[in-house]
């Protein structure tokens, strides 16, 4: 036995010469090796594997490892956070109230933040302007934030380079500039922000020669004018839309465009959703308009009109209801026999409902607005649904002042010029006298964001940050005033432009040496503002940050408007007179508004609600019916034919587009498009009509042109990108053989020969009525759902029911009714959905990759026909189509109801898509999010240089909860899954059931007129089973048997039967 | 020598051929250099098939978006085409197997090259779906191998996974078969050859010897073999139709769609065999094998199928009528009158009246209208594919997303390709193979041949009563 070592020991057995231990010690590796005890007898019979398995399982990782070590992995980098701030919890989303402020355009909005990164755009449900709603402008704003065109620091421009500059050699040249002397001047569209106006005044203290001046891209002056002349307070009265049970628009497009569309179309569609059928009831609405706006497409009575024929249309209602009242009448222009009838009667209903009527117009013309302003003065509106003490401020520009600026400019009288926010040298209708007048200005200082035609016409950029980079408040009606809040820090090296101005300015209420000046600068306006003129909170503190972090503060009204003391005999003789020949009517689309958006491929996207045509403006032309099995076009021309354009000399070459609804003797086409300085994705899209806009003779900026000349074809656009081809579903014509009324889409609806009446009507995708006869349509649905239950009651197939009622199982409710088609869904869907955009030319190929779409039919009398809009997207069914043809099980249902998607598994046969009798399966034909490793398939939006999905800061927009899908992969709506899961998540972790109204799917929480309700329909309580108890209620293609979750609401229109000829 | 067999039938085999005739005639195209036609035709099909090669790499390279397929129409060219082929392979597994259990001697003058055919369409037909999803390299998700993702498990209720399994049945036990039937044909080729080809052929024949044991074993395997595919005669075309019948769009969800598949299947099937036989027999030189009869016995399938198609078509539009149903009745409306109208009408002049043609028994032996004939209804039953995908899918429920087709350069380019690559095959085969299967020829030589029977034989009674009576 070896002597215990007294130096060192390594364990207690080793300390007293365990023998076990020495003998031990004497292997080198205490364990026996695998080769000996493989080596040993009968080892190999006891393993499980034999050796040919050995070798199998050596020669498959030899395999596996080398094909995994030949294929590259990208090596992505993660930075943690050193010290993780308080309010990022990664993983779970932080909302921030905010605004969305665009010139007068305002929308009170939570900013859906993920690891300090805005991602979407929610409305803020506590808005008592809102309640919630949102646009598609908004809703696509965020894109705007990563958008690589945007100017990234301050800069020289010199022929419409930029050399960046930085902002101190800005400020330097700017103040020298200022301290010149000379004329100041700064433009801006509308500014509702208190806080900047303060700044604007800080500036104009100053500098004395200073002067600002307001202007709107669409202008709404004569409206401003109209109500300071009437009511001696310039500004817009509060529509309230939803207390008006007679609604005449002349022109208005105010579910669409006009002032505040978001606002009015929660109001509008209060007044036409049928919740209540046994006291069903309607405002009706009444549209006088040229062209069909989105508007007007939601109109019972659609009563048409040129343009020039608004200003005798408004006369002759205002005649019939002055003559009734016993006010003095004036000298109506003439105007065309089938809408003077129609304002006769139009006149009648308004006299019957006074005080719950209202009449609007958006024409820009004095006498017009100071006309209807006196015909709701006349009916007793005022007060009731037209209301001052609360009236916006949404718009404040002033034609006149614009005017003025553009003499001044040429005059050479201006020495500096400041342009803080809008691009006049496009966007406004003297755009050419702008551009023409800055050449004699000195300093022109642009602050847009990107460089714009008005900063590259400029000599210095100072580019202002992004809405949701920026601090700032908006009072868009005297009595709300909403905060603005950055939920990033500014991307690039911008400055505000309030806090340029102040730093111009040398403000001494701008602290410079904070980090945030601006923010600084806002709190203290606050305090001595609204804080102090409040009572309610007790610290300014906590006043500042429960508004701040409600969104808003509510103000007391204003006192409200006297009695209209406008005198209309005066104005009477500047009525806008009939032209007698041709016309073109210039409006603002609902995406694209007066260019502003031109960069931003979600809008530009986003399928016209109308025309159903994205990238690009189109001429409206009109459609006939030659009586026989074919519609007429104009001149002969296919839709997506080019024509040259000539007004007065100025002429432009436009794509046309067949439209319905269209005044004989009109044409239309939006304002906005064909941008030459812009980011990337606008650039030359769409033709450039703004050099048609003009002033009228009182000095408005006139949307109307007079005697264009429309070219035969001269060309064609190769990539004429239209969503829909077929538009129609039961418009109704005259046939001259039998004089019966017929169905002329369905007359026409074949190449060889006549179609065969009811081939489009009698499918089961929409049901319309009218209010009056509201029963007959009841009947008919339930009548119809009985026959299609009837026909699949019988199945040879294993009923689910049962899995069915168990746990959740979502559906949707739909109400056509409240649908007005603005498509503020589909964008917050690509939002959402991290939705590829596919640019023109995809679209052209009908590529689009929209998950949720409108369909848009037209219906009724052929000259004049109503809209239906249907938002069409997975329908979820639980008899689906498409998972059982899958041969690799990729679509498949979940125990919830849910049709899903594994797009890992997907091998892209397209059998599914095929087999979906709702077509909205979407394929991804290209590599759309440069998903995968093929850099040959990306397809480029417009030219650009890195695709528009590759681009790392465009990236920064998805959503972290949605996979992006790689090509090859078909993919759809998910009914908002990560929603789904996430609400139940934090139902789980506060241990409760889930509760209706947990989980909304972003197009439900993007409406602005709650027309979509998504819910458990296994919760008895929940919304959604209380709208599905309208007997309006159906499902599309019940008689296929898909038995689709998604359920829709009947169309009803109020039309007076009596008014049609 | 008076054969056991009514004199009523014509001779098969013509020229008063012996043994040693047929031996020297059929195997001669393999022996000797290859004629200047073939090499031309070899050429073109080579340049045809690379350029069907370049167009399949450059849809997998950039994606099925290079095709003009959307949202609406998620297949066109690429099914019709899949389809097409399939078709057209279905003849030679009728000539070989249900011709072979009736006991219709007339086949074997074509069975080879029918059999031949028939391999060499479904290969072209495979490329199809192979390659017409997303992401072709995942295609073998389609497969139901045991996995560790689950085990995650393929659809068995989808109709494409059938098709899988009908087509690699199919091109299995016809690829059998037609190697079976190539056994001592190959034999009697390597009895004649030297060298390397006396190699070549001794391994593909298998170390035939002709012994009567070996003889036995190929008859009985011929005949399990043909029991084996007549079901797939009707079942592959069956199934293929089921990824239209089982769907639910208008136009496709018919029940009536699997036996008008397989009649249209045999249909085309026979006039691509009549279209290539009709080559081959005047540049191989085989004319007395491949007969006027045989040709004139092909027009009558063709008379028969195509008139069973012509009734099919007819059925769907009355059904479409009938039913009441008016989805399905804009369908076939549409199809007639709407934006496709075209190919309806090509489709309908192509098979259903110009077959008619062939009531006539003059037409039905004319080597010329039957080659045309057989081109039309080539055309014909390609249209009928092109009518049934393209033109359902474009015109479906919901008018909103009704859309429209043309193909691009791409799609053309692999559905050329897919000619090509059939036709280098086949030239290949012309050259490697005898076209006209030897033993089975020699078979029934003395129950066919003219020497033995029909009106040129000598000393039979039948054709001694037609000869006087001439006189």
């Amino acid at each position: 036995m070896k002597q215990p070592s007294k130096e060192m020991w390594v364990s207690a057995q080793d300390l007293r010469n365990d023998p076990e231990l020495l003998a031990a010690s004497h292997r080198e590796f205490p364990e026996s090796s695998i080769v000996e005890e493989l080596g040993q007898e009968g080892t190999m019979d006891r393993l499980e594997s034999s050796r040919r398995d050995f070798l199998k399982f050596l020669g498959f990782s030899l395999g596996a490892a080398t094909v995994a070590a030949s294929c590259e992995i990208p090596v992505r980098k993660a930075i943690p956070y050193v010290i993780k701030p308080d309010s990022i919890v990664p993983g779970v989303a932080s909302y921030y109230a905010s605004s969305f402020v665009d010139g007068g355009d305002f929308l009170p909005i939570l900013v859906k933040t993920r690891e300090g990164r805005p991602i979407k755009i929610e409305g803020n449900s506590i808005s008592p302007m809102t309640g919630g709603g949102t646009s598609a402008r908004a809703q696509a704003s965020v894109l705007s934030l990563y958008d690589t065109n945007r100017l990234q620091s301050a800069g020289k421009v010199d022929d419409g380079q930029v050399t960046s500059m930085t902002w101190d050699e800005l400020d330097k040249e700017v103040k020298a500039s200022l301290n010149k002397g000379g004329g100041i001047r700064l433009v801006s569209r509308t500014v509702i922000s208190p806080s900047a106006k303060a700044a604007i005044a800080a500036f104009a203290a100053k500098y004395p020669t200073a002067k600002w001046v307001q202007y709107d891209p669409v202008s709404s002056s004569a409206l401003l004018d109209a109500h300071q002349m009437s009511y001696g307070v310039r500004a817009i009265p509060s529509y309230h839309f939803d207390q008006a049970e007679v609604i005449v628009s002349f022109d208005a497009d105010f579910l669409g465009t006009w002032i505040s569309p978001v606002e009015y179309a929660k109001g509008y569609s209060k007044g036409r959703k049928l919740n209540n059928l046994n006291s069903a009831k309607m405002s009706r609405h009444y549209q006088v308009e040229s062209y069909m706006s989105m508007t007007g497409s939601n109109a019972d009575h659609r009563i048409m009109v040129k343009p020039s024929e608004q200003g005798g249309a408004i006369a002759s209602l205002y005649n019939a209801i002055a003559s009734a009242k016993g006010a003095v009448t004036i000298n109506a222009p003439a105007i065309n026999d089938k809408a003077k009838s129609a304002l006769a009667k139009v006149a009648t209903e308004l006299l019957n409902a006074e005080g719950k009527s209202l009449v609007i117009t958006s024409v820009n013309n004095l006498a017009e607005q100071v006309l209807v302003a006196k015909i709701n003065a006349l009916l007793g509106n005022d007060g009731t649904t037209v209301t001052m003490g609360d009236a916006s401020l949404q718009r404040q520009g002033n034609d006149k002042d614009m005017t003025g600026l553009i003499s001044e400019m040429k005059s050479g009288s201006v020495n500096t010029l400041i342009v803080l926010d809008g691009n006049p040298a496009f966007d406004q209708a003297q755009g050419a006298a702008f551009r023409e007048g800055m050449a004699k200005v000195a300093t022109r200082i642009s602050c847009g964001g990107t460089l714009d035609e008005t900063g590259a016409l400029g000599s210095h950029v100072a580019p202002t940050t992004h809405l949701l980079e920026s601090w700032g408040d908006a009072q868009p009606k005297l009595d709300q005033v909403y905060m603005i809040q950055p939920t990033i820090s500014p991307l690039f090296k911008v400055r505000q432009w309030e806090e340029s101005l102040l730093r111009w300015s040398e403000s001494s209420d701008l602290d410079i040496t904070a980090e945030q000046p601006y923010y600084e600068y806002v709190k203290k306006q606050w305090q001595t503002t609204f804080f102090s003129s409040q009572s309610g909170a007790g610290s300014f503190t906590s006043f500042w940050e429960s508004t701040l972090h409600d969104g808003l503060l509510t103000l007391g009204s204003g006192s409200s408007a006297g009695s209209n003391s406008a005198d209309v005999t005066a104005i009477a003789s500047t009525l806008t007179k009939p032209s007698g020949g041709d016309e073109i009517q210039f409006f603002e689309s609902i995406n694209m508004g007066a260019g502003q958006f031109a960069g931003n491929p979600w809008l530009q996207e986003m399928a016209d609600p109308i025309t159903r045509c994205v990238w690009g403006n189109y001429l409206f032309v009109p459609i006939g019916w030659d009586g026989g099995n074919d519609y007429t076009f104009f001149q002969g021309m296919e839709d997506g034919d080019r024509v040259q354009l000539d007004i007065n000399g100025v002429s432009q070459t436009v794509t046309i587009v067949h439209q319905f609804g269209l005044m004989p003797g009109t044409f239309a086409i939006a304002v906005g498009y064909g941008r030459q300085t812009v980011g990337k994705a606008g650039r030359n899209i769409g033709s450039n009509v703004q050099d048609f806009l003009s002033m009228n003779a009182n000095g408005y900026a006139a949307n109307v042109g007079l005697a264009p000349t429309i070219s035969a074809k001269v060309g064609r656009d190769k990539e004429f990108a239209c969503v829909q081809h077929h538009h129609t579903m039961g418009v109704t014509g005259a046939d001259p053989k039998t004089g019966k009324t017929i169905n002329v889409d369905e007359k026409t609806v074949s190449t060889l020969g006549e179609g065969y009446q009811g081939s489009l009507v009698d499918r089961s995708i929409i049901f319309r009525g009218n209010l009056a006869a509201l029963g007959e349509l009841e009947e008919k649905i339930h009548h119809k759902r009985e026959e299609f239950q009837a026909l699949n009651d019988k199945s040879l197939y294993p009923s689910y029911d049962e899995v069915y009622k168990m746990g959740h199982h979502w559906g949707m409710h739909i109400d056509l009714n409240a649908c007005t088609g603005c498509s503020a869904c589909t964008v917050a869907c690509m939002a959402e959905n991290n939705v590829p955009v596919v640019g023109k030319k995809e679209v052209f190929r009908h590529h689009e990759m929209s998950w949720l779409r409108i369909d848009r039919y037209f219906y009724g009398e052929m000259e004049n026909p109503s809209v239906v809009y249907q938002p069409m997207m997975c329908q979820h069914c639980d008899n689906a189509p498409c998972e059982n043809v899958c041969p690799v099980s990729a679509t498949n249902h979940s125990s919830e109801g849910l049709n899903q998607m594994a797009y890992n598994r997907c091998i892209g046969t397209r059998y599914c898509a095929n087999n979906c009798p709702y077509k909205v399966r979407r394929f991804n034909w290209l590599d759309y999010t440069t998903a995968d490793l093929f850099p040959a398939n990306e397809p480029r939006l417009n030219g650009e240089e890195i695709p528009f999905g590759a681009d790392n800061l465009t990236r920064m927009v998805l959503n972290p909860d949605v996979t992006v899908r790689a090509r090859g992969v078909m993919e759809k709506c998910s009914f908002c899954v990560q929603r789904i899961q996430e609400g139940k998540l934090t139902a789980k972790k506060e241990g409760r059931a889930l509760r209706d109204g947990d989980v909304k799917s972003a197009c439900m929480t993007a409406c602005p007129t709650d027309a979509i309700t998504f819910g458990d329909l296994n919760n008895k309580d929940s919304q959604l089973n209380k709208d599905l108890e309208s007997p309006l209620v159906y499902k599309v293609l019940e008689e296929v048997n898909t038995r689709p979750s998604v359920n829709y609401r009947a169309r009803v229109l109020n039309r007076d039967e009596s008014l049609e000829s | 020598m008076h054969a056991p067999v009514a004199p009523v039938r014509t001779s098969l085999i013509e020229g008063h051929k012996s043994y040693h005739d047929i031996t020297e005639d059929l195997c001669a195209p393999t022996e000797k250099a290859p004629s200047l036609s073939w090499i031309i035709a070899f050429i073109i099909s080579i340049a045809t098939m690379s350029f069907g090669l370049f167009s399949l790499a450059w849809t997998i390279w950039f994606g099925i978006g290079s095709w003009n397929l959307n949202r609406t129409i998620g297949w066109g060219y690429d099914i019709t085409n899949f389809v097409w082929w399939i078709g057209i392979g279905h003849a030679g597994t009728l000539i070989s197997a249900i011709l072979l259990l009736f006991r219709q001697k007339w086949r074997t003058g074509v069975n080879r090259a029918a059999e031949a055919m028939t391999i060499f369409a479904v290969v072209c037909a495979g490329l199809f779906p192979a390659t017409h999803t997303g992401r072709p390299w995942f295609d073998f998700f389609m497969f139901p191998y045991p996995n560790t993702r689950g085990p995650l498990w393929v659809n068995f209720n989808s109709p494409l996974l059938w098709d899988l399994f009908a087509i690699s049945t199919y091109f299995t036990v016809s690829l059998l078969f037609w190697y079976t039937g190539l056994v001592p044909d190959f034999a009697t080729v390597r009895d004649r050859a030297v060298g390397f080809r006396k190699k070549l052929y001794n391994v593909l024949s298998f170390g035939w010897t002709g012994s009567a044991k070996h003889w036995q074993r190929w008859e009985a395997l011929c005949l399990v073999l043909a029991g084996l595919a007549t079901p797939l005669v009707l079942s592959v075309h069956t199934i293929v139709s089921f990824d239209f019948a089982t769907s639910v769009i208008p136009g496709w969800h018919t029940t009536i769609f699997p036996p008008y598949f397989v009649a249209g299947a045999i249909f085309s099937g026979f006039a691509m065999v009549l279209t290539l036989m009709i080559i081959t027999r005047k540049i191989l030189n085989l004319q007395e094998y491949i007969t006027i009869n045989h040709i004139e016995s092909m027009n009558k399938v063709i008379l028969l199928t195509g008139t069973i198609v012509g009734v099919a078509y007819l059925t769907e539009l009355f059904i479409a009528w009938y039913s009441g149903y008016l989805y399905e009745q804009f369908a076939f409306f549409n199809r007639a009158m709407g934006i496709y109208w075209w190919a309806y009408f090509g489709m309908m002049a192509c098979n259903v009246l110009s077959p008619q043609i062939f009531w006539i028994k003059k037409y039905r032996r004319s080597i010329y209208i039957t080659f045309l004939m057989s081109i039309f209804v080539n055309i014909g039953m390609w249209f009928e594919r092109f009518v049934i995908i393209a033109t359902t899918l474009a015109r479906d429920y919901l008018p909103s997303s009704w859309s429209y087709y043309t193909p691009t350069w791409v799609e053309i380019g692999i559905f050329i390709g897919t000619l090509g690559i059939f036709f280098t095959l086949y030239l290949l085969f012309t050259r490697l193979a005898p076209v006209v299967a030897v033993a089975e020829v020699k078979h029934i030589l003395k129950s066919a041949g003219d020497q033995y029977i029909g009106e040129r034989a000598k000393g039979t009674q039948g054709s001694e009563a037609i000869h006087e009576s001439a006189h």
